[in-house]
């Protein structure tokens, strides 16, 4: 069934339906949350509070709008209220054995290391650069859907990202060069 | 006049229309096979008889993409079953017991094991129903099965009979007797409802 | 966006594409706390609660770990949610909805749906969730008392009954199984 079928189900009253909808959406927005906020615990906390967010307000939800999207923007907007907790320094990518990334480059480094080194180059954007620059390239959403998504316009979204795109690569750079 | 006569031309009308515009029916058959399955419905309907479970069956093989003269048969059967585990059961009996009571007939409990069933237990039947059902089903002879359920059936409690069932499978799937392995643990399940006390 | 394929950035965000794992423990704190909200008008609180504090992972019956043991062929198992006095999913006298969890083992299945009297024989109506456990598919729903018969449909065509539950009568040279809820 459709996730939008299922969502049509649970404002009907079946409330166990909606555990089908967070079984589909964990894994997608938990990685939003986790490159947002920086830690699992944090990105925990803001996927549950999301997703009861979700179901209370299900009556607000447009049905002829997908659905998953709105979720989303939920998420987002979660995200804004937490703030990333830059003292925890948790390992982002626990599970090696279920990521499939693509191979890597001849010379990349070792993940661990590189995942540090992308957990503090994420660490130093401004939190609207870094939610523009996930959005954009990770979640790979269409600038008019990000501006539906943050309020924010499309030429002051792609200012962002850009300003985003040049500070992480001066970082890498400059780590790389170390 | 007319207005007052339209409500009681309403209220004929609504029974003998009301399994034809089920809409899973509607949208679940083809023309053919729903005419016949609600001609099922509808009779059983004026017998007093539950009708849910005949839709239930008609849609399990419109899933399954029966062909429809399976689907009537199938429908019909169960009708029939339903019919007769009402005589045997008593016209008071609930819907989850009918059903329940059909399936003991299907697989093969006689008509007078219900009978005793309702006059030794006072609760509702349809757990005790499905525990002697699914213990024929799985190896028990009818006769043994009806007797191991009777004798539980006046002090042992709904899930205690569960229990029981559950023995006897477990028991059969290691490879004993179905009908010795029904005898061996209603006496300790008969001793177990007696300690516990009365349900 | 990116000036050259490698680039130090367009790396990093292939990296940060991965998909990740998130806990699936985190359902059924959600589920848990919508249902608290919920209140016991829709639910039987005192069972879904029972449910939500079993330790995990799924226990299963004796009959169920037997078959479990040969799941390597793809069998299904089946657990029934049980209240402390066990075997039934809510108390003897109760009426209205008791949650029931099925699960069952299919590897390599693309879909799982649960099937049956409770969901009008509707295929598309009750998929089941692959679990973090690889090749188990689950999934929660209410019952009312009574005795229902079901079927799981692997990737929308193959029927199969659930060899730890009792099995239906095959009125259409497909399996189905039985279960019975109390009330």
């Amino acid at each position: 069934m459709s996730d939008e079928g299922i969502a049509r189900r649970v404002r009907s009253g079946d409330t166990a339906a909606f555990a089908e909808l967070v079984a589909r959406y964990r894994d997608r927005l938990g990685r939003y949350a986790l490159h947002m906020l920086g830690n699992r615990e944090d990105a925990e906390e803001a996927l549950q509070d999301s997703f009861v967010r979700a179901y209370r307000s299900l009556a607000r939800w447009n049905d002829t709008a997908p659905f998953g999207p709105w979720l989303f923007a939920i998420l987002v907007n979660r995200c804004r209220t937490t703030g990333r907790r830059t003292a925890r320094r948790d390992r982002i990518f626990v599970r090696d054995d279920v990521t499939l990334s693509t191979a890597p480059a001849p010379e990349a480094p070792d993940h661990a290391e590189w995942d540090d080194t992308i957990r503090r180059a994420l660490d130093r954007l401004a939190p609207a650069s870094r939610e523009a620059f996930l959005l954009k390239h990770v979640e790979e959403l269409e600038y008019d859907d990000m501006a539906r998504l943050t309020g924010v316009g499309v030429s002051a979204l792609k200012m962002r990202v850009k300003r985003a795109c040049d500070e992480l690569r001066s970082f890498l750079t400059e780590v790389e060069h170390v | 006049m007319r207005a007052a006569t339209l409500p009681l031309c309403i209220g004929l009308l609504v029974p003998v229309t009301l399994a034809a515009q089920d809409p899973r029916l509607e949208r679940r058959l083809d023309a053919g096979t729903r005419a016949a399955v609600v001609a099922v419905i509808d009779s059983a309907r004026a017998a007093g008889l539950p009708i849910e479970p005949l839709v239930d069956r008609a849609l399990e093989g419109a899933a399954k993409h029966a062909d429809s003269a399976r689907i009537v048969a199938a429908v019909s059967l169960l009708a029939t079953e339903l019919a007769t585990a009402r005589a045997a059961l008593g016209p008071s009996s609930s819907p989850p017991e009918l059903d329940a009571g059909a399936s003991a007939l299907r697989a093969g409990v006689r008509p007078s094991d219900l009978t005793q069933l309702r006059q030794r237990r006072p609760q509702s039947l349809t757990v005790a129903l499905a525990a002697l059902t699914d213990l024929v089903v799985s190896g028990v002879p009818a006769d043994s099965a009806a007797a191991a359920v009777l004798a539980l059936a006046s002090s042992a409690r709904d899930d205690q009979i569960v229990d029981f069932r559950r023995a006897v499978e477990r028991d059969i799937a290691l490879g004993a007797p179905p009908a010795a392995a029904a005898t061996v643990r209603v006496n300790a399940a008969v001793r177990a409802a007696g300690r516990s006390g009365k349900p | 966006m990116f000036e050259h394929d490698n680039d130090a950035v367009q790396r990093m965000v292939e990296r940060l594409r991965a998909p990740v794992e998130m806990n699936p423990a985190l359902d059924e704190r959600v589920m848990a706390r919508i249902v608290s909200a919920e209140g016991s008008s829709r639910w039987r609180l005192g069972n879904l609660w029972a449910w939500l504090r079993r330790p995990r992972p799924v226990p299963v019956s004796p009959l169920g770990l037997l078959v479990t043991a040969a799941a390597l062929a793809g069998v299904a198992v089946w657990w029934h949610g049980t209240s402390p006095s066990g075997g039934m999913s809510q108390p003897e006298g109760a009426s209205g909805p008791a949650p029931v969890q099925f699960v069952v083992v299919a590897r390599g299945a693309s879909s799982v749906a649960l099937v049956g009297d409770f969901n009008d024989w509707d295929t598309g109506r009750t998929p089941m969730r692959l679990t973090s456990q690889g090749g188990i598919w689950s999934v929660v729903i209410p019952l009312t008392p009574g005795r229902h018969r079901y079927a799981f449909l692997v990737n929308g065509s193959r029927w199969l009954a659930d060899p730890a539950a009792p099995r239906a009568p095959d009125d259409f040279g497909t399996p189905s199984s039985v279960v019975t809820v109390g009330g």
